[in-house]
């Protein structure tokens, strides 16, 4: 359970649980979220980030505790959060504007934004007279994002925003997200992309089969369980076959179809690796220092690459 | 205040979806039309007679509305809850300060206008076309909360069918299996006295049959029967509230 909280959280879930028949979708998940924070719960496709998100807005019938702001979910004020479900699909014969002028037309004057600004903020300026159904999937995605945004929401949850995204968009709604955090909002963030968490998260919820495996800022999260930092060698030379004759001392290799891996290679260590690498005469096609990310804590909690995770659940 | 805000613009985004859906727009306004062509003017109605079709045109008026303030509302409420429920729209709506009664009430609002216009133009046509004599009678701008009303009760109940029906295909095969046994057996084109006895109490029990008594007493032959219309228009304003009660009650606020 993450405690590491001082004022009054803006999300606190204590012991959540969801059950869809046989199948546990979430499992005693206890989490908290500090005011102007941004959360990051990644994993894969069905391990029940979807369900956690529902179950923290009150919309699924879940067990447990939920608190936001302090209060618990009936006494909310429903005009301080903003939503983006996951599968939402809006209207499709409205344009781009008339869309987000909806959603602004449900909350009080003093509490909703000016259209034009929201739609210039995801990037949608040019569009606002095109009807969703005519947007591209990207678009569609910004526009379902502007909706959340109308109300200037003291929490935000965002289930998968960039899912379609393009690569440009998705930077853009990075920024976004980073600017709303900067101006004090709350984020809670979904995403089944280890890199987008890291990027944004403070603090990153790991998950998995319905339970939360890990929770902490992604470098700690890191640094704790993800191992070190490793060199990868790709090369066709038969000096592999024999990782003594490297020189490589004290560092672990392994051979990989594309070459070998040292592991273990700290920021000081590299020159001596790299010059090892050179001496042994092994004609490197491409050497690369990678630090382990999310991606290798996920897999060394789980004893589940993360990749596979995904592909199994599709 | 901001209710009303809320209400408002439920209403013109509903109002846009379903102005901008060409066929249902279209087949609002075209099947009761369709229906008054076949039995006013093919078919024709011959009073004296025997068997169906066999009353005065007048008699049959009731179910030319029906046939528009039946079957719109309950197949456009019913699949739009199901096309919400598809896309996520009533969990985004739950975290939003709108409330279930409210979108009911605005989306029964923009069906009441619609169907107004479809049940005007048709009580024209009827009377163009069939031969009915409805003199010109304050009294016959009952019709007009009649025929508001009865939308807003089948509004209720088709939210209830989108509800339990659990797609959009789920929708219109229900509203369908409900809609027609409403539509022949609530004295609008079958005459209670036509039916077997023992089945005559349960024609009390279709919320359509208050709404055919009601037009039938403004546009049957001789003047208008103002106290029994009147009658039946409560009647239907009583179940109207009823039904939007339930199908607020129903409008998913979950998953």
């Amino acid at each position: 359970m993450d405690t590491d909280v001082t004022a009054t959280p803006a999300v606190e879930a204590v012991d959540v649980s969801r059950r869809y028949g046989d199948v546990v979708a979430l499992d005693g998940v206890s989490l908290s979220v500090a005011p102007g924070a941004v959360f990051g719960l990644v994993g894969p496709n069905g391990a029940g980030k979807t369900t956690l998100v529902r179950a923290l807005t009150g919309t699924t019938d879940a067990t447990g505790e939920v608190r936001l702001f302090g209060d618990p979910l009936p006494a909310v004020d429903r005009a301080r959060l903003g939503l983006l479900p996951q599968s939402f699909s809006p209207a499709d014969r409205l344009t781009a504007r008339e869309l987000v002028d909806y959603y602004a037309g449900l909350y009080d004057p003093r509490r909703a934004r000016d259209v034009d600004a929201v739609l210039a903020e995801v990037g949608l300026a040019d569009d606002t007279a095109v009807r969703y159904e005519n947007l591209s999937g990207g678009q569609r995605r910004r526009v379902c994002v502007a909706t959340a945004l109308v109300n200037d929401p003291d929490l935000l949850f965002l289930d998968e925003p960039t899912a379609g995204v393009d690569p440009a968009g998705r930077r853009s709604l990075h920024g976004l997200v980073a600017r709303l955090a900067d101006e004090g909002t709350t984020v809670f963030l979904t995403s089944h992309s280890m890199d987008e968490v890291e990027t944004l998260a403070d603090r990153v919820g790991l998950v998995r089969d319905g339970s939360l495996v890990a929770v902490g800022p992604p470098d700690g999260l890191v640094a704790e369980h993800g191992g070190h930092a490793r060199v990868l060698v790709e090369t066709a030379s038969d000096a592999v076959a024999d990782p003594p004759a490297l020189g490589l001392d004290g560092f672990d290799v392994e051979r990989t179809t594309e070459g070998f891996v040292v592991t273990d290679v700290g920021a000081a260590d590299l020159p001596d690796v790299v010059e090892s690498v050179v001496a042994a005469e092994v004609s490197p096609d491409a050497v690369t220092w990678a630090r382990p990310g999310l991606e290798e804590a996920y897999f060394r909690l789980t004893g589940e690459a993360f990749a596979d995770a995904e592909a199994e659940r599709r | 205040m901001t209710r009303l805000r809320r209400l408002r613009a439920e209403f013109t985004a509903e109002r846009r979806s379903f102005l901008r859906r060409r066929t249902a727009v279209f087949f609002t306004f075209v099947f009761p039309l369709l229906v008054v062509l076949i039995f006013g003017v093919l078919v024709q109605t011959d009073g004296g007679g025997v068997g169906l079709f066999a009353r005065p045109p007048a008699f049959y008026v009731p179910g030319y509305l029906a046939v528009v303030v039946l079957f719109t509302p309950l197949s456009r409420v019913g699949s739009t809850v199901a096309r919400h429920r598809d896309g996520a729209r009533f969990e985004k709506l739950a975290t939003t300060p709108l409330r279930r009664w409210e979108w009911l009430l605005a989306h029964a609002v923009v069906n009441a206008a619609v169907i107004g216009l479809a049940a005007l133009l048709l009580f024209v046509l009827t009377l163009l076309l069939t031969g009915v004599a409805a003199a010109p009678a304050p009294a016959l701008l009952l019709l007009v909360p009649l025929v508001a009303l009865a939308t807003v009760l089948f509004c209720g109940v088709g939210c209830v069918v989108g509800r339990v029906a659990g797609s959009q295909d789920g929708v219109i095969a229900a509203s369908n299996a409900l809609a027609l046994p409403l539509l022949f057996l609530s004295e609008t084109f079958v005459a209670a006295d036509q039916l077997p006895a023992w089945f005559r109490p349960a024609v009390g029990l279709s919320p359509l049959t208050y709404f055919a008594r009601g037009v039938r007493a403004l546009v049957g032959s001789g003047d208008p029967a103002v106290g029994v219309a009147l009658t039946n228009l409560a009647v239907v304003a009583a179940l109207a509230v009823v039904a939007v009660a339930a199908g607020a009650a129903a409008v998913p606020r979950t998953d």
